[in-house]
């Protein structure tokens, strides 16, 4: 079931009228039955997935219950992160590592035809995101943050829920678990404020990211065909596809929880008004799964308490590995997710070792660095940067992105006398429209919340504002069921 | 939560009513652009009464291309309606033939009929909820019961209902400005190059599940109830296979078998079957891998169906 679809919405209102009926303190224990219905409602075989990483979790949360010694605690832990994280790289890798294999065996090997038949079924969407969930939630029972399992039901619940199960947030169970725990009655308050999310979210997915797609497929498909201003377009309109369709999943997520009175954490803040990449991956973009990485990977290796050469070396192990967790994001497992993470990991690497530059700068020119023409530059210079990273995650290969790259980077200054003779069509034209509202929007955003303004806004002009939203849904939404690109595993 | 309901009813209530607008103009712009869908044809249709219908799939719609249809009306002394339509098997062309049959006469019924669209229900249950087959099609009354009738019985998916209903897909058209016009008649003068992967992909298009005799049993009842349907209305049925050029004809997958079948099931009703596909062997007279073109279609006029559709009408009539 996808959040565009009839069907969604018709199990949402179902679920929302028999939570309304329960008692409180029992509305949780329907919730959990309504996300395992969700999840096993296109194929039940998920299920299978779903309960085998929640037993290994409980029964791991048992054992560290049980654990006496530190070792014990320590070997616990280690064995539930192997099977769970395990599961993961082997859902993930096995079968391109096995081609690979096979690929580079004889053509007439016994080996190769053996080791030809070995296949591991695929994982359901969302593998990904409920592996790391579990994983977190481990690590936080053996740091003493949860008490082991607080609710074995509870923490079922916080691994299934359903808004979140397939593209995350990767929420904390420090953060879910206590909502949970108390019975759950959503404010009116909340409730509008989770429609408004659901409708907005919606916005992003089927009319932005759905109406940039087509034109980015075209020239992605076969990139040598394409001319420099299409591939700058495809550039431009991939990192508002990408940012729209997963920061509407995500909206989405927000706002279903929100009409079950659940408060997931923020996963998106107007990532690219960010004025440095360490901003952009630090305080805006994916935080969920950022601040994962931080906390269960950056900071036990060692963080920036050690050295500068092993702290730099531990930026681009986490996201070399953060590469690795989103090959198989939609477009495919290869080695174009490898080089993403590293790209971003240099560029990391680079505004680190720069900082004491910049605040060299920003302490002798204070009015001149924090002036709107600098702060505006340095948003431009980070955009490009994570622009060029994104061709890298949409690109079939590593040879593909170069192509693109090394075209535009030829033509680049070409382009402005290509683009006034460029024949744009009305969705070229729909496509930068959408992306200057949605600029405008989050920068007003960024001053203060859109949300927060509309509240405060008289009935009138919010609900014509709702209806304005809901109209452009209608008439230019794509509702043909295409996935979010981060919940195909 | 209580407080929230008057306001969230009032909102609703405003919204349906702005709905309802949209729905209004969308409904006012299907009817501006429409052309080629069959549900806007009978629904637009300035007669009564015609002496042929034409049904099938994508094949019998050259037979209406740019003027087409009143050359075959002029030559033939004939009053007919094309309502051919893309991608169509026999349940939806039942359909269009009950909606038609509500308000409208015909004294014949033409059936173009394509193998491929007994193979799948991708080319007929399927095809009711095809948004481009929806949104061309003005919100009628008898239309929406006829639909609804076939959702009970005939299984075709109730969300088609529900768009056609709440006129959804006219109002999220992306088109909405263009003409309802299938791309191949502005092909209509063009001539097909053969191309065997062009022809592997449309075969590959056209049967997308290998040959399965029970989904071919569920078409071919449903064919012969549309022909019954037909007769009991006084119609006489003729049934065509029209012409395909030889590449496409030899990558035809299992043609023989459902053609001997298609035909013994057609003898026992006495319902005439002509088997047109190799009538025209040159790609010249294509615009694709399988359409006729404006020659092809003039050429297939004069060899095969003017004495079907006008037996006995001599040349200089029909020019005159």
């Amino acid at each position: 079931m996808l959040f565009t679809s009839l069907g969604f919405y018709v199990f949402l209102a179902g679920t929302l009228a028999v939570f309304a009926l329960l008692p409180p303190a029992f509305r949780w224990f329907w919730l959990l039955g309504a996300s395992a219905f969700f999840y096993g409602a296109s194929n039940p075989g998920n299920l299978a997935f779903l309960a085998g990483v929640t037993l290994v979790v409980l029964f791991t949360a048992w054992l560290l219950k049980r654990a006496r010694t530190p070792f014990v605690r320590r070997a616990s832990l280690a064995f539930g992160l192997s099977v769970i994280v395990g599961a993961l790289a082997a859902f993930k890798y096995f079968d391109t590592a096995m081609q690979s294999v096979v690929g580079v065996l004889a053509a007439d090997s016994s080996l190769r035809a053996a080791l030809g038949g070995w296949h591991l079924p695929t994982a359901p969407a969302g593998f990904s995101f409920y592996t790391f969930a579990a994983a977190s939630y481990l690590i936080d029972v053996a740091r003493g943050r949860i008490a082991a399992p607080a609710s074995a039901g509870h923490a079922a619940a916080y691994l299934a829920w359903f808004p979140k199960l397939l593209a995350g947030p990767i929420d904390r169970a420090t953060n879910f678990l206590p909502q949970i725990a108390k019975p759950l009655s959503p404010d009116p308050g909340g409730f509008v404020l989770g429609l408004e999310l659901i409708a907005f979210g919606l916005f992003k997915k089927a009319v932005i990211a759905d109406n940039l797609a087509p034109l980015v497929d075209r020239v992605y498909g076969i990139p040598a065909f394409a001319s420099p201003v299409e591939l700058a377009l495809s550039v431009y309109f991939f990192a508002f596809q990408i940012y729209c369709d997963f920061s509407g999943y995500t909206d989405i997520a927000l706002g279903i929880s929100l009409l079950f009175g659940v408060r997931l954490a923020e996963n998106f803040r107007r990532p690219y008004l960010s004025l440095s990449v360490r901003e952009f991956w630090g305080e805006r973009w994916h935080i969920s799964l950022s601040q994962w990485f931080r906390d269960y990977l950056y900071v036990p290796l060692g963080g920036s308490r050690t050295g500068r050469g092993r702290m730099y070396l531990n930026l681009m192990f986490v996201f070399v590995v953060s590469g690795l967790w989103h090959a198989g994001l939609g477009y495919g497992v290869g080695w174009t997710f490898l080089a993403w993470g590293a790209l971003n990991g240099a560029y990391h690497c680079i505004g680190t070792a720069a900082r004491p530059l910049w605040s060299k700068l920003e302490v002798s020119w204070p009015s001149a660095w924090n002036s709107t023409g600098v702060r505006l530059a340095r948003v431009l210079v980070t955009f490009h940067l994570i622009a060029i990273g994104w061709v890298f995650f949409r690109a079939r290969s590593v040879a593909d992105a170069l192509l693109v790259l090394k075209r535009l980077a030829t033509r680049a200054l070409d382009l402005p006398g290509l683009i006034w003779h460029y024949p744009f069509t009305t969705d070229h034209w729909l496509g930068i429209g959408l992306i200057a509202l949605l600029i405008a929007v989050e920068w007003a955003d960024e001053k203060r919340s859109i949300f927060a303004r509309l509240a405060s806004y008289p009935v009138a002009v919010r609900w014509a504002a709702c209806y304005l939203l809901l109209a452009a849904l209608a008439i230019l939404g794509r509702w043909q069921s295409r996935e979010f690109i981060y919940m195909q595993f | 939560m209580r407080t929230l309901l008057n306001p969230a009813l009032r909102f609703v209530a405003i919204g349906i009513v702005l709905y309802g607008l949209l729905g209004y103009a969308a409904e006012r712009l299907t009817l501006a652009v429409g052309h080629s869908n069959p549900i806007f044809k009978i629904l637009a249709a300035s007669e009564v009464n015609y002496d042929w219908v034409i049904l099938g799939a994508s094949h019998a719609m050259p037979l209406d291309f740019d003027g087409f249809g009143a050359r075959l009306e002029r030559e033939t002394g004939h009053r007919i309606l094309n309502l051919g339509s893309l991608g169509t098997g026999p349940l939806y062309n039942r359909f269009v033939l009950d909606v038609f049959l509500r308000k409208h006469r015909a004294g014949s019924l033409l059936y173009i009929v394509d193998a491929f669209s007994f193979r799948s229900s991708a080319w007929n249950e399927e095809r009711f909820s095809d948004v481009k087959l929806v949104r061309g099609a003005p919100l009628d009354r008898d239309v929406a019961s006829l639909l609804l009738r076939y959702v009970r019985e005939d299984g075709i998916p109730a969300y088609a209902a529900l768009d056609y209903l709440t006129l959804f897909s006219k109002i999220n058209n992306r088109d909405r400005f263009a003409q309802d016009t299938w791309e191949g008649e502005r092909q209509f003068d063009r001539i097909y190059r053969p191309s065997p992967a062009m022809v592997r992909k449309r075969i590959d298009y056209l049967y997308p599940e290998p040959p399965n005799r029970v989904i071919s049993e569920r078409y071919l009842a449903s064919f012969e109830a549309l022909i019954d349907a037909a007769r009991q209305r006084g119609m006489t049925v003729t049934v065509v296979r029209m012409p395909l050029p030889p590449d496409f004809r030899r990558a035809l997958p299992d043609e023989s078998s459902f053609d001997a079948e298609l035909a013994r099931r057609l003898a026992q009703r006495g319902t005439p079957f002509h088997d047109f596909a190799s009538a025209l062997d040159d790609p010249r007279y294509f615009f694709d891998t399988d359409h006729l073109n404006r020659q092809g279609a003039e050429a297939f006029l004069d060899c095969c169906l003017r004495p079907i559709l006008a037996p006995g009408r001599p040349q200089a009539v029909q020019a005159r």
